[in-house]
């Protein structure tokens, strides 16, 4: 690789982000290992800022560090790991994305990385999966890209019969550049409308005087019923911003305080843009009515979610979590196998464009009516508008039921795990697990089994087996054991 | 399966469901894995089962001026944790980049050495192909003979499960940093030491080359110098200089920001102390008052030596051990906070998991924890960490006693955790025994919560207010029952403050219990009983005679436990003192000639009555259990003989984290890394075939099976749900047979259903043939009875 890279310089490529709001973050980086010189910067990407919040030199300085040690990498092919860095000495938190790649004939290390303030580090660290899962999926990409690229120039070398080393790599750039300004922008927007770790039930329709006062009882019911069955993931559409937030306020108090700082309120001029992996985010409709929910991202986000639109008081929901997990898995195969075929640089470049033309509306099949109906969450909200509001027993009750629901997730792991010797036998018994864990309505052991995933990732899977069939359809072959 | 027009656009029906195979296909490096949680046939717990080591530990390594990276010690230091996991390896990956990148040595234009105090860093990293992730603190300590003055570690804790080591981030860093700032502590005082005692060779290495240019120039009468006198001059002067840069490397160590110390876990006298020395290292070191030796009073007696004025550089020399760099007291004290870190982390993430959030929830209900949870043990799981992390109590006491602390942390989460049953026993023991003057000295003194806030109790109760168990007992009706064993629970928590308190409960106990008894009678008929509830253990009977005569056989035992080991098993609620023997035995082996308490099924952990171990086993073993609290290295077996003292709690959700806790405390060094808490309250099966050697498979079996005898009972019997009820209400229930043994097994399955039911509290008579007495109904909550 050394040969062809172009000579060290010590001005590295810098893009300026100008961004609307605060930016948490520093910079970006993008570096490699360079076979002679070592760790090398190749690129930056700095909010703009009237303060020099860090020199080139010094985010230089620091995204070297990022690869230091990788020579002796020693990864899974195609691994892309994970590196995180709290340099209090510097004041800074790094993370790193280290992958290998063919780029211009070598296989090298890279390293894609973000750096953030130290004083960031309890409003990052919720937000770290989201970071990483979007920074990876762009990596997987432009690995590929890479990979092509170097057999397009070859061809044109030969073809051509000159050589345009100069202008070789740098179109990974764009396509990170791509994937880093949106996380940027989210950031930003977590910054200024994210969910506060605690929140005042009087903020939320918990507060009503009675079921009803403020939402559709039926409504409230489906609303968190469907937010629970889906990991807590829920995105609330509306025109009105404050009554999306008050929504999105109630579904957060099923959260947990961590879950919670990864979600975001809805902002009142303007829409935000969908961003996956949020736990619950509330969304501006456009002034013609509508939200456009863009399929890829929906379907990348990390649990299946729920649609509730708080103007016509519609609550959707996508499959269950292996359902989920497996179409998305799918997706992105699929996905990165036509970046693979694709034979020309337009044909790559035609993802910019489905990425612009991809929406989704929930009314398509990918978003279904919740058909589980549930009691926990029934008698909960029977029970809870009977307390006085304004005092802090409506708070108390739903911590009780919190707990009752999590213990519950804990039992169900601990029976499956007992069960199945820990998943050393298959699970067949999901009858008597309903029936001795009081889960016989198919709505409480969505609830209870979408916990327990959360804690305990790959439930949904091992239980209901491959989805080569849908879940329904497995757990009536389940139910027949 | 989805049917999106625009993904039908973007992928086309072919691509979507299969690559078309007349392309090249997508390498499977480039793509992702259809199934993320690992291979065909994987299961979210065969994927920590991926790396060589069997569960998580902590590596300390050091990079070597001398050899580069290498590991020094690992916690727990059991070659079996960490299996064949290549340290070497590991600790070049962790050390092979110096993060903390800050200038220490010589600085340009600088006469003098400078110290920098380095703020430590943490790095999460892993390495994907081993399966292992860590989270990595590094640290700077500080030696007088080390190249630049430093020496860099780093304390690794490693773990399969990468999601745990970035969820648990914030958590692992606060504890590393107590580790590391007790290291650096003890360091600075070693540090400071050596260079008083630097200063004192080189102290007297310049009188004594003073005096020897003094005789040189008096013997010189020659009127110049002669070439050795010129050379002696010159080793003068490097002494000089010498004294001055150690003298100003003292100030250095002396100017170590107080803030920092402060704002840690230490204790502000290590903080003195460790000023002092340096401080009186520089005082010595000055030149007219070198000749003042007892300036070094806190050190041993040292005797300076002559030494080279100038240090050559020798690399055959041996570097200090960590040990050596840290005061002993300090690197002990660092040793247990970081075991106590191994203990708290370990295990499952998902029950580390649930157990936060459960601690967040439950503060969230102080209102009304009394209804549902033993406040106190919601208060000490909060402050759990703070009471049990080492740091803290030795800082109480001398640092030469943190040997002795090094279990600390072990201890005080086991107390906590099994408090509530200590003080449940207690309001048992009163009201049949009137000995709760004795015993209340042993709970006071394993509670560790706030009087005031028992007094506030205690005046709840005493008011009568709608939370407290003195209404509802009052009441006595059917509907205010439904608190009932929660007040019990309640009461005991005021009794280890005022004992006439405690009297008037038993009281009020009386009236509630009369009011509600619930008598099922089991079917005589054979056909009836599932076969579970057969009694197909005949040597069930004879065994529990056999504990009969025994009682005294587990006093005899634990006398013969070493010191803490006794204290121990004191503060678990054993009888130690003759007074109390009886009134322990009864509540802890139900051994004693008392003929009420005499119940030999409560021996044994799970109640079952068909153990068929021979009971001298379990009499040794309960001891060993306590010892297990504060023995960290205990042998596998009776670690796992400790976890048979915890009740069958399969069916309660509610007891899932507090058995959790208890097993963190107990478990032995073997339980494999990912699901180590579920071992003692799941009743797994496969427990057994785990890696553990040596367990109890017969006990653990039977709790199943009490679990399992529960289940059936549900499904069993119509009137399942309605005597479960009684049970969970405070009712006393009575289970008429004409069968022993299927009585027994009954009331030993339905015994988890028994509110303050735990391995102190037993509130279960098994098997009784003579008619009930109206106060046996203030004793047993679940009562076998012969029909």
């Amino acid at each position: 690789m050394s040969t062809l890279c172009p000579p060290p310089s010590p001005a590295v490529a810098k893009t300026e982000i100008a961004l609307s709001g605060e930016s948490p973050l520093l910079a970006a980086t993008f570096a490699y290992w360079d076979n002679i010189l070592g760790p090398r910067v190749r690129h930056i990407w700095a909010p703009k800022t009237e303060q020099l919040l860090l020199s080139d030199g010094e985010i230089t300085f620091l995204a070297n560090h990022t690869l230091n040690g990788e020579i002796l990498r020693n990864a899974e092919s195609g691994a892309i790991d994970v590196k995180f860095f709290v340099l209090s000495e510097k004041g800074v938190i790094i993370v790193s994305l280290i992958f290998d790649g063919n780029w211009n004939g070598d296989r090298s290390t890279y390293g894609l990385s973000i750096i953030l303030p130290q004083t960031e580090l309890s409003f990052y660290l919720p937000l770290h999966r989201v970071c990483v899962d979007r920074l990876t999926h762009i990596i997987r990409k432009g690995r590929i890209w890479m990979h092509k690229e170097r057999q397009e120039n070859v061809q044109k070398i030969i073809l051509e019969g000159t050589e345009r080393m100069e202008d070789q790599g740098q179109s990974i750039i764009p396509m990170l550049t791509g994937e880093v300004i949106p996380v940027m922008e989210l950031l930003s927007s977590m910054k200024s409308h994210g969910v506060p770790e605690e929140i005042d039930i009087a903020d939320t329709v918990l507060n009503d005087d009675d079921i009803g006062d403020s939402c559709h009882e039926g409504f409230l019911l489906n609303a968190i019923s469907s937010h629970l069955q889906t990991c807590g993931c829920s995105v609330v559409v509306g025109s009105s911003a404050e009554k999306v937030n008050k929504i999105v306020r109630t579904l957060c108090l099923f959260l947990t305080p961590a879950e919670r700082k990864c979600s975001r309120l809805c902002e009142a001029e303007s829409s935000f843009k969908y961003e996956s992996g949020l736990f619950v985010q509330g969304l501006l409709k456009d002034s013609t009515g509508s939200f456009v929910l863009p399929f890829r991202q929906v379907m990348y986000a990390p649990y299946p979610t729920t649609h509730i639109d708080v103007d016509v008081n519609t609550v959707k929901q996508m499959p269950p979590c292996h359902e989920h997990i497996y179409n998305q898995r799918r997706y992105m195969r699929s996905e990165l196998a036509a970046f693979w075929r694709a034979t020309s640089e337009e044909d790559m470049a035609q993802d910019t464009i489905i990425y612009t033309d991809e929406s989704f509306t929930p009314d398509l099949n990918i978003f279904q009516d919740v058909l589980h109906r549930d009691t926990l969450v029934k008698a909960f909200l029977d029970q809870v508008f009977h307390l006085k509001p304004g005092l802090s027993l409506r708070s108390t009750f739903l911590a009780q039921f919190l707990l009752v629901l999590h213990r519950k997730a804990l039992t169900l792991i601990k029976y499956i795990e007992d069960d199945t010797q820990k998943g050393k036998k298959p699970f067949k018994s999901l009858r008597n697990l309903k029936i001795d864990l009081d889960l016989t309505a198919e709505g409480d052991l969505n609830i209870i089994m979408a916990l327990a995933e959360k804690i305990k990732p790959g439930l949904h899977s091992f239980i209901f087996g491959r989805p080569f069939y849908t879940s329904v359809q497995e757990r009536d072959v389940l139910m027949t054991f | 399966m989805i049917s999106a027009p625009d993904v039908v656009a973007f992928t086309k029906e072919d691509e979507y469901e299969e690559e078309p195979y007349n392309e090249p296909a997508l390498p499977e490096e480039y793509s992702v894995p259809l199934f993320p949680f690992a291979g065909q046939g994987a299961s979210p717990w065969s994927k920590l089962s991926g790396a060589k080591f069997s569960r998580d530990f902590i590596l300390i390594s050091e990079f070597s001026e001398q050899v580069g990276p290498q590991p020094l010690l690992t916690i727990p230091n059991d070659t079996k944790v960490f299996g064949t996991f290549d340290l070497n390896y590991f600790s070049l990956r962790i050390m092979s980049v110096d993060y903390q990148a800050s200038f220490v040595g010589h600085p340009p234009g600088s006469a003098y050495p400078k110290l920098n105090f380095v703020e430590d860093s943490k790095v999460v990293l892993g390495d994907s192909k081993e399966g292992a992730f860590a989270y990595v603190h590094h640290l700077t300590l500080y030696d007088l003979e080390a190249r630049g003055f430093v020496r860099p570690f780093c304390m690794a804790y490693i773990s399969a499960d990468q999601h745990k080591i970035m969820q648990q981030f914030q958590e692992l860093s606060a504890e590393f940093s107590k580790a590391s700032e007790c290291l650096k502590t003890g360091n600075r005082k070693a540090f400071a030491g050596e260079l008083g005692k630097k200063l004192k060779d080189l102290d007297y290495t310049r009188t004594v080359l003073h005096t020897e240019t003094e005789i040189q120039k008096k013997a010189n009468d020659k009127g110049f110098y002669s070439s050795q006198a010129i050379e002696k001059a010159n080793e003068l002067a490097s002494v000089e200089k010498s004294i001055i840069e150690h003298q100003d490397l003292l100030r250095q160590i002396r100017s170590y920001p107080h803030r920092k110390l402060r704002g840690s876990d230490l204790c502000p006298g290590e903080t003195e102390h460790t000023q002092d020395l340096p401080s009186q290292a520089a005082t010595t070191s000055d030149p007219e008052e070198s000749a003042d030796t007892d300036r070094y009073t806190c050190r041993p007696a040292y005797t300076p030596k002559l030494i080279k004025a100038k240090s050559t550089k020798c690399f055959d020399k041996k570097l200090k051990t960590l040990e050596e760099l840290c005061d002993t007291e300090y690197f002990t004290q660092t040793l247990a906070q970081l075991s106590h870190i191994e203990h708290i982390f370990r295990g499952d993430l998902c029950y580390l998991l649930t157990s936060q959030i459960d601690r967040a929830l439950l503060k969230q209900q102080h209102i009304t924890n009394f209804l549902f949870e033993d406040l106190v043990e919601v208060d000490d799981r909060g402050e759990e960490k703070q009471e049990s992390a080492p740091p803290k109590p030795s800082h109480d006491r001398p640092p030469s006693r943190s040997v002795e602390e090094c279990p600390v942390p072990q201890v005080l989460i086991s107390v906590g955790s099994c408090k509530s049953s200590v003080e449940s026993v207690l309001i048992k023991m009163e009201q049949e025994l009137g000995e709760e003057g004795s015993r209340e000295v042993e709970v006071t003194e394993s509670s560790s919560f706030d009087p005031q806030e028992n007094l506030d109790y205690l005046d709840t109760d005493l008011k009568g207010s709608v939370s407290s168990g003195e209404s509802i007992e009052v009441l006595g009706t059917e509907r205010s029952t439904s608190v009932l064993s929660k007040s019990d629970s309640q009461a005991s928590l005021t009794v280890p403050l005022s004992p006439q308190v405690v009297r008037s409960k038993a009281v009020s106990h009386r009236t509630i219990s009369g009011d509600s008894i619930e008598v099922l009678g089991t079917c005589p008929s054979e056909a009836l009983i599932p076969d579970n509830f057969k009694a197909s253990y005949p040597s069930a009977i004879n065994e529990e005679e056999s504990y009969t005569g025994d009682g005294r056989g587990a006093i005899h035992c634990q006398a013969g436990l070493s010191p803490p080991e006794l204290g121990e098993a004191e503060e678990g609620g054993s009888g130690v003192t003759p007074s109390q023997t009886d009134s322990c035995c009864i509540g802890r082996e139900g051994g004693t000639l008392r003929v009420p308490l005499s119940t030999p099924g409560h021996t044994l952990s799970d109640e079952d009555g068909v153990v068929s171990v021979p009971p001298q086993r379990y009499r040794q073993k309960d001891p060993e259990f306590h010892v297990d609290f504060s023995v960290e290295n205990a042998n596998a077996s009776s670690r796992d003989s400790g976890s048979e003292g915890f009740p069958a709690y399969e069916l309660d959700p509610s007891h899932l984290l507090a058995s959790r806790d208890g097993s963190k405390t107990s478990l032995d060094d073997h339980s494999d890394a990912t699901s180590y808490g579920s071992s003692v309250t799941s009743a797994s099966s496969d427990r057994t075939s785990s890696s553990a050697p040596a367990t109890g498979p017969s006990s653990e079996r039977h709790k199943k099976r009490a679990g399992q005898s529960a289940l059936k009972f549900i499904r069993q019997y119509p009137f399942a749900h309605p005597a479960i009820y009684s049970l969970l209400s405070g009712r006393t229930l009575v289970i008429l047979g004409e069968e022993e043994a299927a009585v027994r097994k009954l009331v030993t399955a339905l015994s988890v259903f028994v509110p303050s039911y735990s391995r102190h509290a037993k509130p279960v008579k098994h098997w009784v043939s003579s008619p009930l007495h109206i106060t046996d109904f203030q004793k047993w909550k679940l009562i076998g009875l012969q029909r």
